[in-house]
């Protein structure tokens, strides 16, 4: 294998090419022939080939005249008429506002449930830490349709919750719980526990000792060191925990048809439906888009929100 | 990390009740898993063992869940080995925008899932190759891509140059050095990458639901048919299997490789 060759090689003669590369202009750091560079091609040809383009493919797609008609076929141009038709939607407004605003609150709870886990995490004992670690882990990695079906479980009528309630008393016939907002939520947050526990405790380990310690000493309560030191340190990690936990909830396909009904239907099912059942490629590509483009605008924002209380804390 | 009392009590009992949340409903899926009637009650009215004889009556699940097998380890393996060379290009070939390359190629897990399945469902009609068992290994690779890329870049950083360097000087050749060194280092990285594709893909719904076509079918595709037609506790007795089986193969590989604190975002 040449590639390995001259990768290892590159490899041994790093450091000392290291220096001389970093003083250099730009280009003279470009990937030349025979260097370990190129072996990103396979990876990067194959990404092009069957994302890139296909995700491009549905972005004309979406813009294309005529929606199924063969009459337009070759009339070219480019038509926000599908766009217009999602917005004019009543069904199609409601559940891409439905989806981002679940999204919201249920990120918002699965970030206060789960900052005591990660700080309790980070002074456990080492047997019980790696247990609840494996735990979280598991319950990550098990089968989103599995952890939906336990919800169903426990929202079903003669289900454990129903059942309480009514030994206690509080109520006389079952509830409905299931197939609503409320049933959704829960199952987004506990979904997203996981991605939000793991990034939180990955930034709470790397601080040192003396970070706990300096502030405290200096007659700090332990809520003010947490609220003043621990909790703006663990920021980088918080971040990536409430990221991915939004970006999650807001492309959810599988929970909210799983416990939702059709009245509560997410931006994702809506665009699946216009593509599986109504075979309109045009409007559900818009869908897709519109939904794509409020997660990104929703975490642009956040992102420069963090920043700006980032800075006026440090000033202030 | 404070000896402080209260802050250990409040913080203990915060983190218990958050934990209890987790574990409920899979504590609740597998008591259901027991019940002995054909309707889900709590707690059990009656209690049995039948439901997991049943689990193999779930629709096709004994060829889907072959099916998602081998394209789990066919889409993680190929995923596993293009996300490696990558993650060699970036971090030991000093790609320039060797970051933005890596934000690029993980991106389709921040997409909406069904984006990646929409979009290729369109590309795989028009080139005629769509509900083949080779599209469905490709549509599972582009979302798994970025998980191998993730831990391998990991497992690199930390690596010790050192060692490649003492071999090569020591008279290795370059691809000694390669297998015995490198090879070596990375190795917890390939293995915790490659577990969570597999089981990434073996998960999959959203994708799968526009890439497979008649007998071409999923286990979750199955399940989730399942659940939706009937009310039995069989999916439960299914779960129950399912998750000890994972979290078994999770604390084996977090015992050897250390994978959960491969997968820590740093």
């Amino acid at each position: 294998m040449p590639g390995t060759n001259t990768l290892a090689k590159n490899a041994v003669v790093g450091p000392g090419v290291d220096a001389a590369d970093k003083a250099g202009p730009f280009w003279s750091r470009l990937a030349l022939p025979g260097r370990a560079g190129l072996l990103v091609l396979p990876a990067l040809a194959f990404m092009v080939v069957f994302y890139l383009y296909p995700v491009s493919m549905m972005l004309q797609t979406s813009v294309e005249p005529a929606a199924s008609g063969a009459t337009a076929a070759k009339a070219g141009g480019i038509t926000f008429q599908h766009y217009g038709e999602v917005l004019d939607s009543r069904r199609m407004t409601a559940s891409l506002e439905r989806t981002i605003r679940l999204s919201a609150i249920s990120t918002l709870i699965t970030f206060v449930i789960a900052y005591p886990i990660a700080l309790f995490l980070v002074g456990a004992r080492p047997w019980l830490r790696t247990a609840i670690l494996v735990f979280t882990f598991a319950s990550l990695a098990a089968s989103i349709i599995v952890r939906n079906y336990g919800w169903l479980v426990v929202l079903a009528d003669g289900g454990p919750v129903n059942s309480i309630l009514i030994a206690v008393g509080i109520i006389e016939w079952p509830l409905r719980l299931v197939y609503s907002e409320g049933a959704i939520l829960v199952a987004l947050v506990h979904y997203a526990m996981p991605f939000m526990i793991l990034p939180i405790y990955g930034a709470l380990v790397r601080l040192t000792p003396s970070q706990w310690e300096a502030a405290q000493s200096l007659g700090g309560s332990p809520w003010t060191v947490l609220r003043s030191v621990v909790l703006p340190l663990s920021m980088p990690g918080v971040f990536g925990g409430v990221t991915l936990s939004f970006a999650i909830a807001a492309s959810a396909y599988v929970t909210p048809l799983m416990l939702g009904s059709p009245a509560s239907a997410f931006a994702s099912q809506v665009a699946a439906e216009e593509l599986l059942v109504q075979l309109n490629f045009p409007r559900g590509s818009a869908v897709i888009v519109l939904l794509t483009l409020c997660t990104f605008a929703v975490i642009g924002l956040y992102a420069f929100a963090v920043r700006r209380i980032g800075q006026t804390h440090v000033r202030g | 990390m404070f000896a402080d009392r209260s802050y250990r009590i409040v913080v203990g009992a915060l983190a218990a009740l958050g934990l209890a949340f987790l574990a409920f409903p899979v504590i609740v899926t597998v008591v259901a898993s027991f019940e002995g009637s054909s309707f889900i009650a709590f707690p059990p009215t009656s209690w049995s063992l039948k439901w997991y004889g049943e689990i193999g009556s779930i629709n096709r699940i004994v060829e889907a869940t072959w099916i998602s097998f081998q394209v789990a380890f066919a889409s993680a393996a190929l995923a596993t080995l293009l996300a490696g060379l990558a993650a060699l290009a970036i971090v030991r070939g000093r790609l320039p925008l060797g970051g933005a390359l890596a934000t690029v190629l993980a991106s389709p897990i921040s997409l909406p899932m069904i984006a990646i399945g929409m979009a290729l469902v369109q590309f795989f009609i028009a080139i005629g190759v769509a509900f083949t068992w080779w599209s469905l290994v490709v549509g599972h690779m582009v979302l798994v891509v970025a998980y191998p890329l993730r831990t391998i870049i990991s497992s690199l950083l930390l690596a010790e140059r050192s060692q490649e360097e003492a071999a090569a000087s020591l008279g290795a050749s370059p691809l000694t050095v390669f297998r015995t060194v490198t090879l070596s280092q990375i190795a917890p990285g390939v293995v915790s990458g490659f577990m969570f594709a597999f089981l990434i893909s073996f998960d999959n719904y959203p994708i799968s639901l526009f890439l497979v076509r008649g007998s071409l079918t999923t286990m979750p595709i199955e399940v989730f048919n399942y659940i939706n037609q009937s009310f039995d506790p069989t999916p439960a007795a299914f779960s129950t299997v399912y998750m000890v089986v994972l979290t078994i193969l999770i604390a084996i590989a977090e015992k050897r490789y250390r994978i959960i604190s491969l997968a820590l975002p740093r």
